[in-house]
């Protein structure tokens, strides 16, 4: 497979020649052409996954279902918009002075192995392999966050790296147990963790070993997710972070820390009974929707604003795959795409403003509007569409998500059992209506905080000495192109792409 | 035979339950320096299992990854930390957000958490390695438990390198080994993890004057 | 009745031969790591002879319980040593329960010597004694809990039950992790009971840190020479108790003649190694701090406790 080898080459070779490479302006075309090149490839593996259905590449290293390919599909993308995006945002970095030209070279270095580390992480068959590569991404990214080198930046990038390497070391954990109960099954246990090994003999495997594994495996991915309570690192990152990186960390990252959890509970719900990971599921889903709302409330800071707004999303997917079903986990990996394109526009333009405000106080802006159109198109469009707002995709994926929740309930939840003195009787429909109205409750509290606090920095005047007008550069592009896809999405999903979403699905969806 | 795997599955207890006791050893010592080396004869202590266990098992490829644990674990990132240690001239933790008794009680209950999770998968394993799960699952959470307790930037390493040596016992001593390449990725990422969290304590000590991690407090809410 | 009277004579020879061996011993590997020739390791039998020739010099302001405590601390420290297995698993004061005796004989010895500090009136006595007193109280919870880890993974709290179960076991131990949580608190527990460096430095005189020798400051003579000895014979009675209970390999476990010869030699060979070994600890380690011995000591009990809740959880 030509296509699985670029995959994997691509990535490598431009990280090798940014290394040797002198000219910025031929570091950006090794960026684009590489990523050129991925996308390029994912189209041709989805025409395959398509065709031919699910296949193992490289001796059995790599396998490639539409799960996978719906994943890659979102790295391309939004890489290939960052690519565009970093054209003038660094060289405008470089030409101010803040970054020395020759730094460039380890910055797309850093982003290359960045990028590699997740198509490893999403097209690798075995489980353990899949671990290494997401390990790879903390630490190819670390240096990226802290990139500036300013006090809070090494917090930030401190923090991160600590954070998420426990977290991660947790997940470890969960996988040697994993591969534990393949030993009790497997004769051949040299590729015990290939998920292509698991997955026929799923239902032999311990159950006992493999809650234990699915929780291990929860929390320590879960942590890169920045799901609620593992998510303190997050919107100290996003917060010190160069832009182009931040929108890459949302869009892209999250989601392959998703798509690690779902692989391992595609393996466990064939052994466990749904409800034990999906209830999981669905509780952290909760508990990081709630909590991110109210941050999202009290926020002065538009950077954490739309890093809270990640958390929230990622919440809101975690429900979809918790309910289940196949409307859920179709509303929950489509919210995944509408969500990383929509929170890359979205620090796209906050990057935007920063450089232009140099501030991230959400009070010292004002008239961007007038300040810069475009960035203010940009930055409108994505809250709308972080809002979930009709006519954005964000409005399908979530109202799929709130009708599976209103019609399935939480698997899990809704039983009868004593607790104390008092018989608790939670039914079924109630709370299937309860848990919905939390759900829409925190919809649209998020919704009322995020557009408040856009309008205000998008409409009024800009404060003296702030310069007025934007030229337009290659760096706006994503942002229409965005736009444009998340508005089109909304309303007409092209037929390949709706396919994989919903081959995806039926993957994940135990019958 | 018999009486020779029942030595050996013994002696693979002994040497789990010596890292267990160094993870201890580790919570209760105030010295940097002390810290760096209980953790390379922690890494001493789990060559010598995992050679055990392939030596026992037969499985060849555990010699490699005992190898590298020696090369990397023992020798390389102890090196490491020791020059930061020097550079940084900080000798001792002076101030502990949990002083050492109610550490080390804390770790105890932790120990017996893990003990209690893994009760119920303990059986399925061979009898070579009958506690060496559940002792890795305390060694894990009790190098969690030092990250946290801890402010020092080196004390937190090292408290994420015993995480990892919990780990790797429990790959080793559980499952008798996880695949190569899986193995050699989790070495390559622990040693560029280590180097990287050196790189940043430098870093942390220029922009900070110190590597005290509770003064990283300029990022909140 | 007359194997009874043999081994009592016998082991009585043997830890009152070897005490002072141990001592010579720490003495001279100490002087070795520090590049110093040192004193023969026979030293402590000359000095020990010396002092008994020569005679006692006792203050006017003392009551009798100066004059007896030597007599009294010898002869309580001796007897905890008959409840000790040495060379062979059998004891010669063989009974259940032996073990919670060994702790408190020691304690009766360790007693009578905070009394007699106190009793000379003078303040090093007294700041020895109450600095001792600080030592014992923390110790002995911790070697109780250790002693009870051990007697649990036995099923007896006779000793001699103890050590001869382990030593006829096919494999080295049958529970690992208390056990060694068991020795780790107990060594600690050995180094603080028998004043030797991190908790007490045995060979200085310098007020602001001893412990041990402010107590036994206005003795002299045989007086003297009987504190010294069943210093030595402590030393021995814990070294015999962390060999014998954790490896007790190569101990006579039947009266044959020749199973007693190599239990001597194995028992001695062990319990010199383990004297070397607290040599070399001392030359590696400084004095803590009299407030920070709390926390080692903290640490000990902790060890213990541990031991004793991993014997239930593993056997749960």
């Amino acid at each position: 497979m030509i296509a699985v080898v670029v995959l994997l080459v691509a990535p490598l070779l431009a990280g090798g020649l940014s290394l040797v490479v002198r000219r910025s302006t031929l570091l950006h075309v090794i960026n684009l052409i590489s990523l050129g090149a991925l996308v390029t490839a994912e189209f041709v593996i989805t025409r395959t996954v398509l065709r031919d259905g699910p296949f193992t590449a490289l001796g059995q290293l790599v396998y490639l279902d539409a799960l996978s390919t719906f994943i890659l599909f979102i790295i391309g993308a939004v890489g290939l918009a960052c690519s565009f995006y970093m054209r003038s945002y660094m060289d405008e970095q470089v030409a101010q002075g803040v970054i020395a030209p020759t730094r460039l070279n380890l910055f797309f270095f850093l982003f290359h192995m960045f990028v590699l580390a997740m198509v490893v992480a999403t097209v690798a068959n075995s489980v353990g392999v899949q671990w290494v590569a997401i390990e790879a991404t903390t630490l190819a990214t670390t240096f990226l966050i802290a990139f500036w080198r300013r006090r809070e930046s090494l917090e930030a990038g401190w923090k991160y790296l600590i954070l998420c390497s426990v977290g991660i070391s947790l997940a470890l954990f969960g996988v040697v147990l994993l591969y534990y109960s393949s030993l009790q099954v497997l004769s051949d246990v040299s590729q015990g963790l290939n998920v292509t090994q698991l997955l026929p003999v799923a239902d032999r495997l311990n159950p006992q070993v493999l809650k234990l594994a699915f929780i291990f495996i929860l929390v320590g991915y879960g942590t890169k997710v920045g799901l609620v309570p593992m998510h303190s690192w997050l919107p100290d990152a996003y917060t010190e972070a160069p832009a182009p990186v931040v929108a890459m960390l949302a869009g892209v990252l999250e989601v392959v820390a998703v798509y690690a959890i779902l692989r391992v509970r595609m393996i466990i719900d064939h052994a466990v009974p749904v409800d034990f990971t999906g209830g999981l599921l669905a509780l952290l889903g909760f508990a990081s929707f709630v909590t991110a709302t109210f941050f999202i409330l009290i926020q002065h800071n538009y950077k954490r604003l739309f890093a809270y707004s990640s958390i929230e999303h990622m919440g809101i997917a975690m429900i979809g795959f918790g309910v289940g079903g196949a409307l859920g986990t179709f509303g929950g990996l489509f919210h995944l795409l509408n969500h990383g394109l929509a929170k890359s526009m979205a620090f796209f333009a906050a990057g935007n403003v920063h450089r232009r405000f140099h501030t991230v106080e959400i009070d010292h802006v004002q008239g961007v509007a007038i300040a810069q159109p475009w960035t203010a198109f940009g930055l409108m469009t994505s809250g709308l569409a972080l809002s979930a707002l009709p006519p954005f995709a964000a409005f399908a994926s979530e109202f799929q998500i709130v009708a599976a929740l209103a019609s399935q309930g939480v698997p899990g939840v809704g039983f009868t059992g004593t607790e104390g003195m008092v018989t608790v009787a939670l039914s079924d429909q109630f709370s299937r209506v309860a848990l919905a109205s939390v759900f829409l409750v925190s919809a649209v509290l998020s919704f009322g905080g995020l557009l408040y606090r856009m309008t205000g920095m998008v409409w009024g005047i800009p404060r003296e000495g702030i310069v007025r007008g934007e030229i337009w550069t290659l760096g706006h592009l994503p942002i229409i192109f965005l736009a444009g896809a998340l508005v089109g999405f909304g309303f007409f999903l092209p037929q390949p792409l709706q396919q994989l979403l919903e081959q995806a699905a039926t993957i994940l969806v135990i019958q | 035979m018999q009486v020779l795997s029942s030595i050996g599955s013994q002696l693979v207890n002994v040497c789990s339950a010596l890292l267990l006791l160094t993870c201890f050893a580790i919570v209760a010592q105030r010295r940097l320096s002390a810290c760096v080396d209980l953790f390379a004869l922690q890494s001493a202590f789990l060559v010598v299992t995992a050679a055990l266990v392939a030596y026992l098992t037969g499985n060849q490829h555990i010699y490699i990854a005992a190898a590298l644990t020696g090369v990397i674990k023992v020798i390389i990132i102890p090196r490491v930390l020791k020059k930061i240690i020097d550079r940084l001239n900080v000798k001792r933790e002076l101030v502990m957000y949990i002083n050492v008794q109610a550490g080390l009680l804390i770790c105890g209950g932790l120990v017996m958490l893990a003990f209690f999770i893994s009760q119920p998968i303990i059986p399925l394993g061979s009898l070579l390695t009958r506690d060496s799960l559940a002792i890795a699952l305390a060694i894990v959470l009790i190098g969690l438990f030092t990250m946290i307790a801890r402010q020092k930037a080196v004390t937190q390493l090292v408290g994420f390198l015993v995480m990892e040596n919990g780990l790797f016992l429990g790959a080793t001593a559980a499952t008798h080994g996880m695949p190569l390449i899986v193995e050699l990725g989790v070495f390559f990422d622990v040693l560029i993890a280590a180097l990287i969290a050196g790189i940043y304590t430098n870093r942390l000590q220029d922009a900070f004057d110190s590597v005290d991690t509770s003064r990283l407090t300029a990022l909140k809410e | 009745m007359l194997e009874a009277t043999t081994l009592i004579v016998a082991q009585t020879t043997v830890l009152l031969a070897v005490s002072p061996f141990l001592v010579g011993l720490i003495r001279k590997v100490k002087a070795r790591l520090q590049l110093r020739r040192g004193a023969s390791i026979l030293q402590p039998y000359a000095d020990l002879a010396k002092l008994f020739k020569k005679q006692p010099v006792i203050s006017t302001t003392t009551s009798w319980i100066f004059t007896a405590t030597p007599y009294i601390v010898f002869a309580s420290t001796l007897t905890a040593g008959l409840l000790v297995p040495t060379f062979t698993s059998q004891t010669p004061m063989n009974f259940s329960g032996n073990i919670i005796a060994l702790v408190y004989l020691l304690a009766l010895g360790t007693f009578f010597l905070i009394l007699a500090g106190l009793d000379a009136g003078s303040a090093f006595g007294g700041m020895g004694g109450s600095r001792e007193a600080i030592v014992a109280s923390l110790t002995e919870p911790a070697m109780i809990l250790s002693i009870f880890a051990i007697a649990l993974t036995a099923g007896s709290t006779n000793l001699s039950t103890v050590v001869h179960k382990t030593a006829v076991l096919e494999g080295i131990m049958t529970d690992p992790s208390p056990h060694l949580m068991a020795l780790a608190a107990l060594f600690i527990v050995a180094l603080a009971e028998t004043g030797r460096v991190p908790v007490d430095n045995p060979a200085t005189h310098l007020e602001l840190t001893m412990i041990h020798e402010a107590m036994v400051l206005e003795y002299s003579g045989r007086h003297l020479a009987l504190l010294e000895w069943a210093a030595g014979l402590k030393l021995a009675v814990f070294l015999s108790l962390i060999t014998n209970v954790f490896a007790p390999w190569g101990i006579a476990t039947t009266v044959a003649p020749a199973a007693i010869g190599i239990g001597l030699l194995v028992y001695i060979i062990k319990i010199a190694v383990l004297a070397v070994l607290i040599g070399v600890l001392e030359c590696m380690f400084a004095k803590l701090r009299l407030f920070r011995v709390t926390d080692l000591l903290g640490v000990a009990f902790i060890l213990a406790l541990l031991g004793l809740l991993f014997f239930y959880i593993l056997r749960s």
